[in-house]
């Protein structure tokens, strides 16, 4: 995973804030099922390692959800409430389509693939290769009816 | 100093050179091949990684116009309802690829006789029943024998496993009394040839760590250079020189640091798949051949055929662990494969159920699709959809059409300043009408499995896999590029053995079929021998 200190600074204070707040208004923590909110991973880390492309869209979003904010509230979206946070980001999601795409998307990349989640799913985190997985091999008696059937090709 | 000639000339690295080159080295003839890319390192692959569903988004995308690999060439895909998929490679497209290895049928080369469309193949199904077991041999291919939808074959190791959600879909088949079987694979399930068994690692579209996955980079190419075949990577073909006689004489090509050369052969074999070898063919004009080389029939380019996709995606209401397991092989039905006349479409289709969607990207589409919403119910929504998604491909015949091209793009080149290809492409009445009565019917199956959630995506752009018909075989030089084994109807020491000599394509996906051929017109140059020029 890249560095904090890299990764953190990629982002002004506001954006930071802002950040974290979506972020686990997205994915909150879940203490009954031992799931973390999304704003307990190091998302720009990842996002600076994996997803490079996307820090400018990522920043340009978070200004979109200030700029909305400031418009119907006249604060930022982290001076907001939580009441007033959640009508508003329930708003955006309802009426823009394109609303947070790019932080949803890396979020869900950057969430399921992390060790912590993996193990609070019960999933061991680890790459595919070497162990690689046990797949059933099927039963294949299913096979019964299509065997009796005649051959169906045209010859 | 004398001159280097080569007495067989193969470009490009691929499914088919790598089954020709095989097949000729037992002439002790001296082969060159000149592959425009690099060996692979599966060392590299994605599945070394936990973050392997992203990492494979780039680096390893099926479009080159995405991987913009310095090995890559640009597609222009403008005009174009479909993107071509593609790797350049020791490996060619099999780094990438499925390794879903179904043949082409008996009625798939006999398509005009049949059923009055297209034309037929200059040669049959049983002309290539030996080559396909010999390939099935080399590559080591997995499957069940049996299959009452194809000629009785016996793939030499049993089949990879079908898993809960095989299980689970064949059942719903055989309550709707469809047809399926396990899908031949060319990924094998035992130990084979000093290779290591598949271990269901996943994601097989991203290069095979393992090296379970047949790509011919391990399956054929180590054993084709302990047989005397010299590989040179990083050689990229830009024309090839005939001479007064219509006869190949060589290649120009670019090496690494971009600089020509000039390889002279007795004989040129071209394997560059069904967008590169037109390319390449079209690049090479010359005072005999001012409109392509081998192009008298003005067919080079022409005809070009991908199958039409669409996809069903069903979720079930079992946890079934789908993502595991080979990723795009599991099972298929082949009960919509021939024509029936009742329908409003003629050919048909198969339906090719592979793996579900891995973890996070069920996540990204769930969010999309509002399956799995933001807040407190996403955790619960999240269980609800992952392991259970399953995925079908409605895998459409396409039918050859003149409309249907590839060009050279007059403005965008390689790197090397080599014209880019240019694609021209559009869906047929016939294949659209084909396509929505796969999504009714991949539909029908997905709730007889007893699906809560269906979705179908119909006439998918990003499906260009499968490249075939821009040089089509035939035994009147008007009406075709290549004779019935391969050679160019105008220059007679110049062969084709990839997708592009496909004179129509069925409905499955083409591979096995191209490395079949590509060992026929081998073995046919072999018998041919004494009289190869006549
Ligand atoms: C993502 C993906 C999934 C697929 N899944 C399946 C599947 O499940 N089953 C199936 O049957 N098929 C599948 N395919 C298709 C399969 O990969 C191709 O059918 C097969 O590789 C074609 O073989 P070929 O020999 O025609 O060409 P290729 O394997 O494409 O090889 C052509 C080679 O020629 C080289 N070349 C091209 N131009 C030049 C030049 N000017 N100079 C030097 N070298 C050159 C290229 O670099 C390349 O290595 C898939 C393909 C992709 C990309």
């Amino acid at each position: 995973m890249a560095d904090l200190i890299a990764s953190d600074a990629l982002l002004t204070e506001e954006q930071n804030q802002t950040l974290r707040l979506l972020l686990n208004m997205i994915i909150p923590p879940d203490a009954e099922r031992g799931m973390p909110g999304a704003a307990e991973l190091d998302f720009m880390g990842y996002v600076f390692e994996f997803a490079n492309d996307r820090i400018e869209h990522i920043k340009r979003e978070l200004d979109s959800l200030n700029k909305s904010s400031r418009r119907q509230y006249t604060v930022t979206f982290p001076q907001l409430d939580d009441n007033d946070r959640e009508a508003l980001v329930k708003r955006l999601y309802s009426t823009r389509r394109q609303f947070a795409r790019n932080i949803e998307v890396q979020i869900m990349f950057c969430y399921y693939q992390d060790d912590k989640v993996l193990k609070a799913l019960g999933k061991e985190a680890r790459p595919p290769f070497p162990k690689g997985n046990e797949v059933l091999r099927g039963d294949l008696s299913l096979l019964d009816p299509v065997r009796q059937r005649p051959k169906l090709y045209r010859e | 100093m004398a001159e280097d000639i080569a007495d067989i000339l193969i470009i490009g690295a691929g499914a088919s050179s790598a089954a020709a080159a095989w097949s000729l080295a037992d002439t002790r003839m001296r082969i060159i091949c000149l592959e425009q890319g690099d060996w692979m390192n599966p060392s590299e692959y994605p599945s070394n990684s936990k973050q392997w569903e992203v990492l494979r988004q780039v680096d390893y995308n099926q479009s080159p116009n995405i991987r913009k690999r310095e090995t890559d060439y640009p597609i222009n895909e403008e005009d174009s309802a479909v993107s071509i998929a593609n790797f350049n490679g020791v490996g060619g497209g099999t780094i990438l690829y499925s390794a879903h290895f179904p043949r082409l049928k008996p009625s798939d080369f006999r398509v005009k006789s049949m059923d009055g469309v297209a034309d037929d193949w200059p040669i049959d199904y049983k002309t290539l029943d030996p080559y396909f077991a010999q390939n099935d041999r080399n590559m080591g291919v997995s499957g069940l024998a049996g299959d009452p939808a194809i000629p009785w074959h016996e793939p030499p190791l049993p089949p990879i496993p079908i898993g809960r959600m095989g299980e689970a879909m064949g059942r719903g088949l055989n309550k709707l009394g469809w047809h399926w079987w396990p899908s031949d694979a060319a990924i094998i399930s035992e130990d084979y040839e000093g290779r290591g068994k598949c271990l269901n690692l996943g994601p097989c579209n991203s290069g095979c760590a393992q090296g379970a996955k047949s790509s011919v980079d391990v399956a054929y190419w180590p054993v084709n250079q302990r047989l005397g075949v010299e590989l040179r990577t990083r050689c990229r073909v830009s024309q090839i020189l005939v001479d007064d006689n219509d006869m190949a004489t060589g290649v120009l090509y670019f090496d690494e640091n971009g600089v020509e050369h000039l390889q002279r052969a007795e004989i040129v074999i071209m394997a560059c798949n069904g967008v590169g070898t037109p390319r390449l063919l079209l690049n090479s004009p010359s005072a005999g051949f001012p409109d392509g080389l081998a192009n008298r029939s003005g067919l080079v380019g022409k005809n070009l055929m991908f199958h039409p996709i669409g996809f069903v995606e069903g979720y079930l209401d079992q946890p079934l662990d789908s993502h595991l397991g080979p990723q795009g092989t599991c099972i298929l039905s082949q009960e919509f494969y021939e024509t029936d006349p009742a329908r409003d479409f003629v050919r048909g289709y198969s339906l090719q159920i592979v793996r579900g969607q891995p973890p996070a990207s069920i996540a990204v589409s769930g969010t999309q699709r509002g399956d799995i919403p933001w807040g407190a119910r996403h955790h619960e929504a999240y269980q609800k959809y992952v392991g259970r998604s399953v995925m079908m491909a409605v895998m459409c015949e396409d039918l050859p059409e003149l409309c249907n091209t590839v060009t050279l793009d007059p403005e965008l080149t390689d790197s090397n300043g080599i014209p880019a290809p240019k694609i021209t492409y559009r869906f047929s009445e016939n294949s659209k009408r084909m396509l929505q009565h796969g999504l009714q019917k991949g539909t029908e199956a997905m709730e007889a499995a007893g699906a809560f959630k269906v979705y179908t995506m119909n006439q998918v752009r990003d499906t260009g896999w499968h490249l075939m018909g821009t040089a089509r075989m035939g035994t009147d030089p008007e009406n075709s590029v290549v004779n019935e084994w391969g050679r160019s109807h105008d220059v007679k020491n110049l062969f084709i053995i990839d997708g592009s000599i496909f004179v129509t394509c069925g409905a499955v996906n083409p591979t096995t079929t191209i490395q079949a051929l590509a060992l026929y017109v081998a073995d046919s140059i072999k018998k041919n021998l004494a009289n190869l020029f006549d």
